[in-house]
């Protein structure tokens, strides 16, 4: 181990102080982890004679994870409502965005930018009610657009709602990618794009062979972070469908609520969500190492 | 249905500034806002009679309420008081979350009216653990300008659940949007159970001992497959699936404002209770038409059995409920002040009116002011042959995967996959020994 320098030496005390924060947050960390992993291999319940009396099971909770309906349902809905929302949606219209935006300058730039932010702003419980009024039956959509054309009311939340928790999250969370992307793309030289434009390159050659190569890292930063808050989301998808009709919009985080809380299945529940940290810890890596430059 | 996430971020902001005010609350109360009435006035009357003394009333909307409550309880942070629906004051007793009523109830003069039968629901190992607010019967209850359109029959009196569906599909064709709710899926927690499942299990075929029921009670063992549960679970297939005659996301979605897309006449049939003669307006009576102005937009009919020979005519099953004094509340003697407060007659007989609630006292059940409603005495005549749920620690699991049951079936899986899951889970819970299958 190298020797301290002389001034950390003298400071340890200070130092000590410094870290408690810290020290703090990793033993509150691995205090709920170390719970969340000893309630799932017991069959521990909020009420009734199991949260008394309960019992080690083993993996039981983890096997019944692929036995017994619900979980895979619901990952397949939550794969569905991460890829089209996070992965196609917000990064794919947050780089069309900030690439056109930026030739834009003055009031309009600004205006489109505030549009954009307002729904990364805004709490999702009102997202949740805006985009009630907007889709359903009664909604803006029904009144000022397709009743007046002489067709009769839609209720596109109750006949869609994944489409609509989608299409709601893609507008609520396009922002992010959009100022990452913007940054990225301010980063790349102007001699380098007009070298390629010389050369012949025609746009879409730019964007594929010079852009995106340049900004890959912040490709795989911004999958990294909307696909860890997307798989994992809650707020919206519950507040305006509540994960129904059916499971139809049941993602995991909201089966593992209803499990935990609603069946009270803590040890079950507990399985739940273990199973959901390992699929984002795979996802993680995958994208961490696309973070490397190539060699 | 309300629209229960900005209910419940209204109540925590409520909450919040609550505690922020430099109030120091002696005790609180937690309770659902449908019975906000009863409980505020009994409450203000407490504090007149104990100067000095507090009381923090936590209201909180209904959606949702179960969880919240449940959470706290395990998680020791309940208040003093808390409502309970009956169903699970026999699940919070035996995990002893519940403080045991019967020494102090027999100080209290007023005791004496509560009928035997409906103390039954909030006891646990012959222990009273909490006192009942009301009880309820159950009915399909029918917008009648809906009938009109479709040419139905007013009054109507449907024998069969043939007749209920083709009533369903008249309504339809007649262009409501719903033909019939019957309330299924998750978000309808107990109503799913209730108003829907259990009141259409009651009549699926004719029944020999417990066979239409989720328990067989003198064994102990929960019903993990029977042809009742079935053809349940059929009906709700023709219902929401087959012949669609209604719509899944009245009653599984957030946002649905049920009752007045009920009244507004885009739901022909609702599978609901009691308790809607005032809640399709407002639950604690206030600003509900007069009772004629009511009867002029619904009416009710009984719940049929499903017609197969030997089979009752009529369903029917109880519910309600209850406030119990937390088994940690650091003084249940004036905890109890509160309840008494809450429960005096004065109090209890003007919210039972107002409200319409089916009494659960002698003397107010007696009570002229009671006696004159037509309305009770008309639901009275279904609370004669009715029955209750199986109130045994368990049974709010068991709730809880019947909903699940229904919620699949809206998904569109078939009868035979979703009694399946349900048996195993059943047998995940309880243990194969406690899970018999009625052939």
């Amino acid at each position: 181990m190298a020797q301290a320098s002389p001034w950390l030496r003298s400071a340890r005390g200070p130092m000590i102080l410094a870290m408690l924060p810290a020290l703090l947050l990793v033993a509150a960390l691995i205090y709920f982890t170390a719970w969340a992993i000893t309630y799932s291999f017991t069959n521990l319940e909020l009420t009734g004679p199991n949260s008394l009396n309960w019992k080690w099971i083993g993996f039981d909770n983890y096997v019944r994870l692929f036995t017994r309906q619900g979980f895979l349902g619901s990952l397949w809905v939550t794969v569905i409502f991460t890829f089209f929302s996070a992965i196609v949606g917000q990064s794919f219209f947050g780089f069309v965005l900030a690439s056109t935006l930026r030739r834009l300058h003055g009031w309009r730039r600004v205006s489109v930018e505030v549009a954009i932010m307002l729904g990364w702003l805004l709490p999702d419980i009102v997202a949740a009610f805006l985009w009630q009024a907007t889709a359903s039956d009664i909604g803006f959509i029904n009144t000022l657009i397709i009743q007046p054309l002489g067709f009769p009311a839609y209720n596109f939340v109750a006949n869609h709602a994944l489409a609509v928790v989608i299409i709601a999250n893609v507008w609520k969370g396009t922002a992010w990618s959009y100022l990452l992307f913007s940054a990225a793309l301010d980063s790349i030289s102007r001699e380098i794009l007009e070298a390629a434009r010389v050369d012949g390159a025609t746009g879409l050659q730019r964007v594929w062979l010079v852009i995106l190569p340049i900004i890959r890292s912040h490709i795989a930063t911004n999958m990294l972070f909307i696909t860890i808050w997307t798989f994992t989301y809650f707020p919206l998808i519950y507040a305006l469908t509540g994960g129904g009709p059916g499971s139809q919009t049941e993602v995991l985080s909201i089966f593992m609520y209803h499990q935990s809380f609603g069946v009270g299945k803590l040890g079950y529940g507990s399985a739940i969500s273990l199973a959901m940290v390992m699929i984002v810890g795979v996802l993680s890596v995958f994208y961490l190492r696309q973070l490397k430059e190539p060699k | 249905m309300l629209k229960r996430h900005l209910m419940a971020a209204a109540a925590a902001t409520a909450i919040l500034a609550g505690a922020a005010a430099p109030v120091l609350a002696d005790m609180s109360i937690e309770y659902n806002e449908s019975f906000a009435t009863l409980v505020e006035n009994g409450v203000k009357n407490y504090e007149a009679a104990n100067p000095g003394q507090k009381v923090n009333l936590i209201k909180l909307p209904s959606d949702g309420y179960q969880d919240r409550v449940a959470l706290d309880l395990s998680s020791g942070s309940a208040p003093d008081l808390i409502m309970v629906d009956s169903f699970l004051v026999a699940e919070y007793a035996g995990t002893n979350y519940l403080l045991p009523l019967d020494d102090m109830l027999k100080g209290w003069d007023q005791f004496q009216y509560y009928s035997k039968g409906l103390l039954d629901v909030a006891s646990y190992n012959g222990k009273v653990y909490a006192l009942p607010t009301d009880t309820d019967v159950r009915m399909l209850w029918y917008n009648r300008a809906d009938f009109a359109k479709a040419g139905l029959p007013d009054p109507w009196t449907p024998k069969t659940w043939d007749d209920v569906l083709a009533a369903a599909q008249k309504l339809k064709d007649a262009g409501v949007p719903d033909g019939w709710l019957i309330p299924a899926g998750k978000k309808a927690e107990e109503a799913a159970t209730m108003q829907g499942f259990y009141m259409a299990m009651l009549g699926a075929g004719a029944p020999a001992g417990d066979t239409n029921r989720l328990r067989v009670r003198d064994q102990d063992k929960w019903i993990g497959d029977s042809p009742a549960i079935r053809k349940t679970l059929q009906l709700y297939h023709d219902v929401y699936v087959d012949k669609k005659v209604g719509l899944a996301a009245d009653t599984d979605l957030d946002f649905a404002p049920t009752n007045k897309a009920f009244l507004d006449g885009k739901i022909g049939i609702m599978a609901s209770g009691s308790w809607e003669n005032s809640c399709l307006w407002d639950c604690n009576g206030v600003n509900v038409p007069s009772q004629a102005d009511r009867d002029k937009i619904v009416a009710w009919a009984p719940w049929p059995g499903n017609g197969e020979p030997g089979n009752k005519a009529n369903t029917n099953i109880s519910g309600g409920w209850t406030i119990a004094i937390s088994a940690k509340a650091p003084d249940p003697a004036n905890a109890f002040k509160v309840l008494t407060a809450i429960f005096d007659k004065k109090n209890f007989l003007d919210w039972t009116v107002a409200g319409h609630r089916m009494a659960v006292r002698t003397d107010i059940a007696t009570d002229p002011a009671y006696t004159a409603d037509p309305f009770l005495a008309k639901a009275t005549e279904l609370a004669k042959d009715t029955t209750g749920r199986d109130t045994v620690p368990g049974y709010a699991k068991v709730s809880a995967l019947v909903q699940q049951m229904t919620a699949e079936i809206l998904d569109g899986k078939s009868v035979d996959d979703v009694v399946k899951e349900y048996n195993a889970a059943l047998v995940d819970e309880f243990g194969a020994d406690k899970v018999v299958t009625i052939k």
